[in-house]
């Protein structure tokens, strides 16, 4: 299940995709989604699916993609056993083709959609991401939190590795006992990161007032967004896509 | 504004934080001139930190509390100057080098204050570019924090803060999460911004060995007064008591000299400049006295020692990410013996003692926990035998009473009541805790959170000991007594192992040492044997003693080379220099 998140962790590589501006790349997105929502048969979903895997190759982020697949497989297969069973309880009764066919197409409007997920999280630094939310309007305040808990991550995940191995070493036995008594095991674990983690937001906090937080009321930023000529282009190709998906689902 | 001599005065200053009952600084006085490299220092609880957060006004603007008496840090009230404006003129740079990175990657973390300031990107990239030359991390700009080494997240946050160009420069104890390589570039970077850049500089540290030789002015502090206040030499030199405080082991020596009339003069800071001295304390036909004299302690490291109680044979450790930490490493501890693990970080260190209690397994090869194998058993039973202790108390502290924290592990064996608070109780004694038994940990300093920590591992008397980095942050009378509680452990007949880099603090204690780089054991021998041996030591980049540096040096004047303490060389010299055959 963690390994579907694999999919949303950015790495810093150069690609095209990677170069464009997050606006008309979120747009792209954005119509994949829209093209997996509007349509419900196999054959367009599979295509929507495969659209997206030069778009991967471009960006160098298969290997990444792949993983958050596998991630995602144990889900699929429930998405699919579930769609067969709804099915066949409420429509045919029996095991036909088309009910197979249609839980086929369920699960790769999911698989679709976590492509789509992975090609716009896997290319977008969450630095330009910030900016582009603050463009929507979104205090700094806001972006600043959550570029922070990005930050941490590792951190934590560290942390937490090393609070569970220090209560280990002192005999603490996560998977014994009852179903009360497991989830009472893990308090000597969080309590420890919790309390870590109120020590650090203190220092946090000391260290950003020395580094002049909030020193003036219009902030600059090292990086800017400024739109090229392929971020148009992005723009145009997908605005052609969008009428195309559109003209096809409701006026063929 | 008021027009001032120094970059800093301080008239009459004295602080409260809310809540407290006691002043933390109680009357300071203090001036710095621009350009002065200065060390802040004094036992733990002294006002140090206090004293560096009110420099930029953390103190009393983010901490509230009552101040009285002046404090003008270039020019500017600090108490009516906000933290914002002051950081343009000082720059404070805190212990832990996490908690002061806030960005994704190494370039717009210190272009965090310049955004701030709402400074023009031209002007960003300028000093950007700048101040990653100066502190030497040109190559990191596009890493991400967790990437980087201690080391180097600490010259990161230097630069963050130097971009916003500040005459001062505040750093609360920065090289204390460092290894020794990581501490050292980190001084050499103050030191060039102080003699290139004409910066003021105000360094809190305990390890005075480590940053003596780079000031040129010595604040010790105590019970929130200036105690002391002059030269490295005036401070050094005199002979009172310094209050906790570690004085370099090479002016230790010089001292107990002088105090018998043997030597004369300030004492040296440095082991080139203690070889100096002693060099020229012996004429030519004097110093073939002192030839082949051994030191007149008998090393300690390597006494009886009964059966082996861990055997690791041929393992070998990867991460999950690809690093190589173990490579085919055998080792055998046995009872009754003192261990020091040493070498850089990486090395596999840590890794090597996580499999003494089964947190990590071998990929390849065996471990052998008193004559046992090790994968046939749980960590909770192997820890019975194999108590380790890790090096932050913070990270498994939980309990609102420090005794009930001491009893967990215990409890988590199947103590029996009766047992249980005989344990307790006797681990409390061991660790001089008694009197907080009741006590909520999180009110403890942190030097007793480390004892609340080692005594919840001590208290089920585990046959062996492993300390983690068990000397960090502490100050030098903390490490007196954990000393004294190794030794005692060791006389109980147990087998006591440390990792660390404090090398003065294993000079001294005299353990086995075993040396790794890369995943190897590179060397294993008496602390005599390792210590003197300066070509493994570069390979796994550590630094010998200050003592035995100097005898190093001294090597053509017939002294052997195994003084590697204080002790050890005062048994060497003294003798000869009385004139004694």
């Amino acid at each position: 299940m963690m390994s579907m998140l694999e999919g949303l962790k950015y790495t810093a590589i150069s690609s095209p995709l990677h170069g464009l501006d997050p606006r008309p790349k979120s747009f792209m997105v954005l119509t994949l989604f829209l093209a997996t929502v509007l349509y419900s048969e196999l054959i367009p979903l599979v295509l929507v699916m495969l659209i997206q895997i030069p778009l991967l190759a471009v960006a160098k982020v298969v290997g990444q993609w792949l993983r958050t697949l596998r991630g995602a497989a144990v889900f699929s297969v429930f998405i699919f056993a579930t769609n067969l069973l709804a099915n066949y309880i409420y429509q045919e009764q029996k095991l036909t083709a088309s009910i197979i066919v249609s839980s086929l197409a369920m699960t790769t409007r999911f698989l679709a959609l976590i492509t789509a997920f992975s090609v716009f999280f896997l290319t977008t630094s969450p630095d330009k991401l910030s900016l582009t939310l603050q463009k929507a309007g979104l205090p700094y305040e806001l972006c600043f939190a959550f570029i922070t808990a990005i930050r941490f991550v590792p951190v934590l995940a560290e942390e937490a590795q090393t609070i569970m191995d220090a209560q280990k070493s002192r005999g603490l036995e996560l998977e014994k006992g009852t179903f009360v008594r497991r989830i009472r095991n893990y308090l000597p674990i969080l309590l420890p990161l919790i309390i870590n983690s109120i020590r650090r937001s203190l220092e946090l906090a000391e260290a950003m007032e020395s580094r002049a937080f909030g020193a003036v009321k219009v902030r600059t930023d090292l990086y800017e967004l400024r739109l090229t000529k392929q971020d148009y282009l992005v723009f145009a190709l997908t605005l052609v896509s969008l009428s195309v998906i559109l003209y096809l689902r409701f006026f063929m | 504004m008021k027009e001032s001599l120094g970059i800093i005065e301080i008239k009459e200053l004295t602080y409260t934080y809310p809540a407290a009952t006691r002043p933390v600084l109680d009357g300071i006085n203090l001036t710095v001139e621009r350009g002065q490299f200065v060390l802040l220092t004094g036992p733990s609880g002294c006002g140090k930190t206090t004293l560096c957060r009110c420099l930029n006004g953390l103190v009393p603007h983010f901490y509230n509390g009552t101040l009285k008496g002046e404090a003008h840090v270039a020019g500017l009230s600090v108490s009516k100057t906000p933290t914002s404006h002051l950081a343009q003129h000082v720059g404070l740079i805190f212990q832990n080098p996490d908690n002061q990175i806030f960005a994704l990657t190494v370039e717009k973390d210190i272009a965090f204050g310049l955004e701030n300031l709402g400074f023009p990107r031209d002007e960003m990239r300028n000093r950007i570019d700048w101040v990653l030359r100066t502190t030497g991390i040109e190559h990191l700009r596009q890493r991400a924090p967790h990437e980087l080494s201690g080391g180097q997240k600490q010259r990161l946050a230097i630069a963050s803060v130097l971009a916003m160009r500040p005459g001062i420069l505040v750093l609360d104890e920065p090289t204390s999460f460092l290894d020794p390589v990581g501490a050292d570039r980190v001084l050499t970077v103050l030191d060039s911004l102080n003699k290139e850049m004409d910066l003021t500089i105000i360094l809190v540290e305990h390890r005075l060995d480590l940053v003596a030789p780079h000031v040129d002015r010595v604040i010790l502090m105590r019970d929130g007064k200036i105690a002391r206040d002059g030269t490295p030499w005036q401070v050094l030199s005199d002979e009172a008591d310094l209050g906790g405080v570690g004085v370099p082991r090479v002016a230790q020596l010089w001292q107990r000299l002088a105090k018998e009339g043997l030597a004369k003069g300030p004492p040296p800071l440095t082991a080139t400049a203690l070889a100096q001295a002693l060099r020229s304390l012996f004429p030519q036909g004097q110093a073939s006295k002192a030839r082949h004299r051994q030191p007149s302690v008998a090393p300690t490291g390597l006494g009886e020692l009964g059966a082996p109680i861990i055997e690791i044979k041929g393992v070998h450790y990867t991460y999950p990410t690809g690093v190589k930490a173990l490579d085919d490493v055998s080792l055998q501890i046995r009872r009754g013996e003192a261990l020091a693990i040493m070498g850089e970080n990486g090395a596999g260190k840590t890794t090597l003692v996580k499999h003494f209690n089964g947190l990590l397994r071998p990929q390849k090869g065996q471990v052998y926990v008193s004559g046992t194998n090790a994968a046939d058993r749980s960590v909770a039973s192997l820890s019975r035998t194999v108590g380790l202790a890790f090096q932050n108390p913070d990270d498994q502290i939980f309990s609102e009473k420090v005794e009930d924290e001491v009893a967990f592990g215990p409890r988590n064996f199947g103590f029996k009541e009766e047992l249980l608070t005989k344990s307790v109780e006797w681990a409390l004694g061991c660790l001089d805790l008694v009197e907080r038994s009741h006590q909520n940990p999180f009110t403890l300093s942190g030097g007793e959170r480390k004892r609340v920590a080692l005594a919840s591992v001590l208290v089920w008397s585990p046959q062996v000991v492993i300390l983690d980095e068990p000397t960090i942050g502490q100050d030098y009378a903390q490490k007196k007594r954990l000393m004294s509680l190794l030794s005692d452990l060791r006389s109980q007949d147990k087998a006591v192992a440390i990792v660390t880099h404090d090398v003065e603090f294993v000079a001294e204690w005299k353990p086995r040492i075993v040396l790794m780089s890369k995943g190897r054991i590179i060397a294993d021998g008496s602390a005599e044997q390792v210590l003197t041996s300066p070509t493994v030591l570069e390979t796994a980049s550590v630094r010998t003693s200050e003592i035995a540096r100097a005898f190093q040096e001294l090597s053509d004047l017939g002294f052997g080379k195994t003084a590697i303490n204080v002790e050890d060389a005062y048994g060497m010299i003294a003798p000869s220099l009385r004139g004694e055959t």
